[in-house]
């Protein structure tokens, strides 16, 4: 009941001058605003922008520098998470079938067997991702659109309210993104809030109403047409710099 | 006697089932290597696909410290000295896990610093003590002269670790094959890796003083490897990895009667035996089907 | 390249210090150094030395000189000492390595000289036969073993040849008594019962000279693993043989003992000190003691029931 509670409320996620980064070095720098609840956002930027970082942020990996952020409620580990690199040991003897049932971690915990539904769930969850026929392969022959597919099985099953992606089509076919893009819009039907980290600026123009331009301080964050404009992309890209040996402390405080 | 079944002719009985039948500490090696073979296997397949797969002998020279400190407190007491023994092995697969954890060095570079430190500091304090008794050969027991109190030590780390495995069985597998996914979803990641070391640090020290380091570590490793060219998924491969202890245990026992050998080694080479027809023969990337050219399926 | 000159100059300075460690010269202190390789024969040499001679042993109480691992303590005992015992006939397989390490001038008087040892079969390779080194087990090779102490003192140290001469007679009377007790303690035993299961095959001596058999389940050594064949064998015998007593002794793994007492019914019996003497605590702090000791365990389990 509490799931759906949140899921009316009006804000998902809030960040108020936030600054994440690693060895002191910001690798997003005070950034402020609200994804609303529902939000189909995507996150655009040059490479070193900061997505993977907030991502990790969001989700509870790093802690931030400076500022915060708020889930409204949300624990972090009832977020779907997405990595942009899965760091999946592929050579470990298990079934496509078992790791996608990973997906049902939190409503199943450590004990609880499962049963005839929970099966009948799995295996809609493969089909959703074209994948039926491949549930006892070991995860080690699947190519990378497979595994791909099968993480998106798997947090599908996760039935999370707050969904973040990093780079999901980055390594994968046109078919394949083109399926899982399915996904993601049917997951912003469900009125679920859906985060992706994106490269592809016409995929974003042609799909996510939202955008946030990142170039690790915000350029502009808005409805996708006003966002990803020609003069915030050249601003975005002379803004991404290395992180630099000698900065001196930050002398920016909270706006 | 009537019945369908004949009388099992006398040469298979006096080779297979004789020496259980007339001998009791055949039958007691028999039940002590058969606990093991049910608890040790599970663990060791899990340390294999973690890399660490010579974490058995590191730990059997971690414990020296604490037998050592044992025998200062109470003497040649196997009581004091095993269980100092676990307490030191404990403290040194959980320091390494952990350091592992938080810091740049991976589990192997852990656990060699660790396993070292501990035993030159074993060394140490047996040498300051004078005495020339080979601690560590009184705490390895054999399994020819396993006791009554060695006898419910096993069998109860065989349930515990039987039990303890049912409970943290899926965040262990996550642990091991995702384990950016279980700390997306849970806590437990950490706790469960202490306590699956945990795990191997009783069944390994409690082995060595009930059948000796060399059974210990071995029913624990060999059949977990030979597992790996039977099968493609995890509970599989730790059935296979039972089967295989047990009989390395049963025919080891026979081969160390039959043909006059030491029976801790014998059992191992029984696994070796096994491991060595599975490397060659095993059907999951066996080297003879490598070789061997075969018409390719046609899905 | 940096490295190699420090290598260089490394690889002199520990050559260096190698030729630093000589012997001192050997001076003549009131005291007589006599340094003996294991317990048992420290009790000798000091019984017949008395006070002119101060004995340091290498082996102490409880251990085994079989598989015993010198300390550089040793070696510095070993350079500075007068005189040298060692039992021979194989016992201290370790001691030529060490002398020669550590460049020790002194005389070594072999304690086992003139006796006629027992021979065995060599556990590491059947059909060739080797000495037996436990030649102190039987009281009549102790007095040899006196014997030789006692004319190596007198060569090393001319000055106190009366005292040790002396000491070496009387200790040699109260040897003589022992041996009357240990020959009426094993005719106390019925002689059907004079046999024990030991884990140490190191009485053979004692078994030739008095009449007892001891039977072991491993080799001499006291490394060997038995195989379930060798359990089997001394379980069929002991019951085929009836047996009565089992015996631990302070060497070797006792549990394996346990079980075979456990499962033929036979006695367990106290230890018997075979290679070592107790501390000095202990119920076998001297090699009277020692003797003492084991034949009243040896009775106590074979005359009770």
């Amino acid at each position: 009941m509490g799931d759906v509670l949140r899921g009316s409320a009006v804000t998902a996620l809030g960040f108020q001058n936030l600054t994440l980064g690693y060895e002191r070095h910001p690798a997003v720098h005070h950034l402020n605003g609200e994804v609303e609840s529902g939000d189909l956002l995507a996150v655009v930027g040059p490479n070193g922008a900061g997505k993977s970082t907030l991502f990790k942020g969001i989700v509870g990996v790093i802690k931030p520098l400076a500022g915060t952020i708020d889930r409204n409620g949300f624990g972090a580990r009832e977020i779907a998470y997405l990595p942009q690199i899965a760091e999946i040991d592929r050579s470990f003897p298990i079934t496509m079938y078992d790791m996608v049932a990973m997906g049902l971690w939190r409503s199943k915990g450590l004990f609880t067997g499962i049963g005839r539904k929970d099966h009948a769930a799995i295996e809609a969850a493969i089909a959703a991702v074209g994948l039926t026929g491949f549930e006892q392969r070991a995860i080690g022959t699947l190519s990378g659109g497979q595994m791909q597919r099968m993480l998106f099985a798997r947090l599908l099953l996760q039935d999370a309210q707050l969904i973040v992606l990093d780079e999901p089509f980055s390594a994968v076919d046109a078919k394949t993104s083109a399926d899982l893009l399915a996904l993601v819009q049917r997951w912003h039907r469900e009125h679920r809030t859906v985060l992706a980290a994106l490269h592809d600026i016409d995929l974003v123009k042609a799909t996510f109403p939202e955008t946030l331009l990142l170039a690790r301080e915000p350029v502009a964050w808005g409805a996708t047409r006003d966002v990803l404009t020609p003069d915030n992309l050249n601003k975005a890209r002379r803004m991404c710099e290395a992180f630099d040996e000698e900065a001196e402390a930050c002398a920016v405080v909270a706006a | 006697m009537r019945g369908r079944r004949r009388v099992a002719p006398p040469m298979l009985y006096t080779i297979l089932i004789a020496p259980f039948a007339d001998f009791e500490f055949m039958r007691r090696a028999l039940v002590g290597s058969l606990a093991l073979a049910f608890s040790a296997p599970p663990l060791g397949v899990f340390l294999m696909l973690r890399r660490m797969s010579l974490i058995g002998d590191a730990m059997a020279h971690a414990i020296l410290p604490g037998a050592a400190i044992g025998f200062l407190l109470a003497g040649l007491s196997l009581f004091a000295m095993a269980g100092a023994g676990l307490i030191a092995g404990l403290l040194v697969a959980l320091g390494a896990g952990l350091i592992a954890r938080a810091t740049l060095l991976k589990e192997d570079a852990s656990l060699a610093a660790f396993f070292l430190i501990s035993l030159a500091l074993g060394v140490t304090i047996v040498s300051a003590k004078g005495s020339n008794v080979d601690l560590l050969h009184f705490l390895f027991g054999s399994v020819l002269a396993i006791d009554d109190p060695s006898l419910f030590l096993i069998a109860g780390i065989t349930s515990l670790t039987l039990l303890t495995l049912a409970l943290i069985w899926r965040p262990l597998v996550l642990e091991c094959v995702d384990p950016g996914y279980l700390r997306s979803v849970s806590r437990t990641g950490g706790p469960v890796h202490i306590v699956f070391l945990g795990l191997v640090v009783l069944n390994l020290v409690g082995g060595f003083q009930a059948l000796g380091t060399l059974l210990a570590v071995g029913i624990m490793m060999l059949p977990a490897v030979t597992s790996r060219f039977w099968a493609r998924d995890i509970s599989t491969m730790i059935g296979v990895a039972i089967g295989c202890a047990a009989f390395s245990g049963y025919a080891g026992l026979l081969v160390s009667y039959h043909a006059n050998l030491p029976s801790g080694p014998a059992i191992i080479l029984v696994a070796g035996v096994l491991y060595a027809l599975s490397v060659v023969f095993g059907p999951v990337g066996g080297v003879f089907w490598l070789a061997v050219p075969r018409r390719h399926l046609e899905a | 390249m940096i490295a190699r000159p420090i290598l260089l100059l490394s690889g002199l300075v520990a050559g260096a210090s190698a030729l630093i460690v000589t012997p001192a010269a050997s001076q003549e202190t009131p005291k007589i150094k006599a340094v003996a390789t294991f317990s048992i024969l420290g009790d000798l040499v000091r019984n017949v030395g008395g006070d002119r001679v101060e004995v340091a042993t290498l082996v102490g109480p409880n251990g085994d000189a079989h598989v015993y691992s010198p300390t550089p303590g040793d070696a510095k005992k070993l350079a500075s000492a007068n005189i040298v015992f060692v039992n021979g006939l194989g016992l201290e397989g370790w001691m030529t390595r060490l002398v020669a390490a550590s460049g020790a001038k002194a005389p070594t008087v072999v304690a086992t000289n003139g006796i006629t040892p027992r021979r065995m079969e060599d556990e590491d390779r059947p059909g060739r036969m080797v000495s037996d080194p436990h030649a102190w087990q039987s009281v009549t090779d102790a007095k040899i073993y006196v014997a030789n102490i006692r004319d190596g003192l007198d060569a090393a140290d001319p000055a106190g040849k009366a005292v040790y001469d002396a000491n070496a007679a009387a200790y040699l009377a109260k040897l003589g008594e022992l041996e009357n007790e240990v020959k009426a303690a094993i005719a106390s035993i019925p002689a059907d019962r004079r046999k024990i299961i030991t884990t140490h095959d190191a009485f053979g001596y004692f078994d030739a000279a008095y009449g007892m058999a001891f039977i072991a389940p491993e080799g001499v050594s006291s490394e060997a693993e038995p195989s379930a064949k060798d359990i089997a064998r001394i379980i069929t015998q002991i019951r085929k043989q009836k047996i009565p007593a089992v015996f631990l002794e302070n060497i070797s793994d006792p549990r394996l003992m346990e079980r075979v007492a456990r499962e033929t019914g036979a006695t367990i019996g106290g230890t018997l000190y075979s290679d070592a003497l107790s501390g000095p605590d202990g119920p076998a702090a001297t090699y009277i003691d020692m003797m003492r000791h084991n034949i009243r365990e040896l009775t106590k389990a074979l005359v009770g029931s």
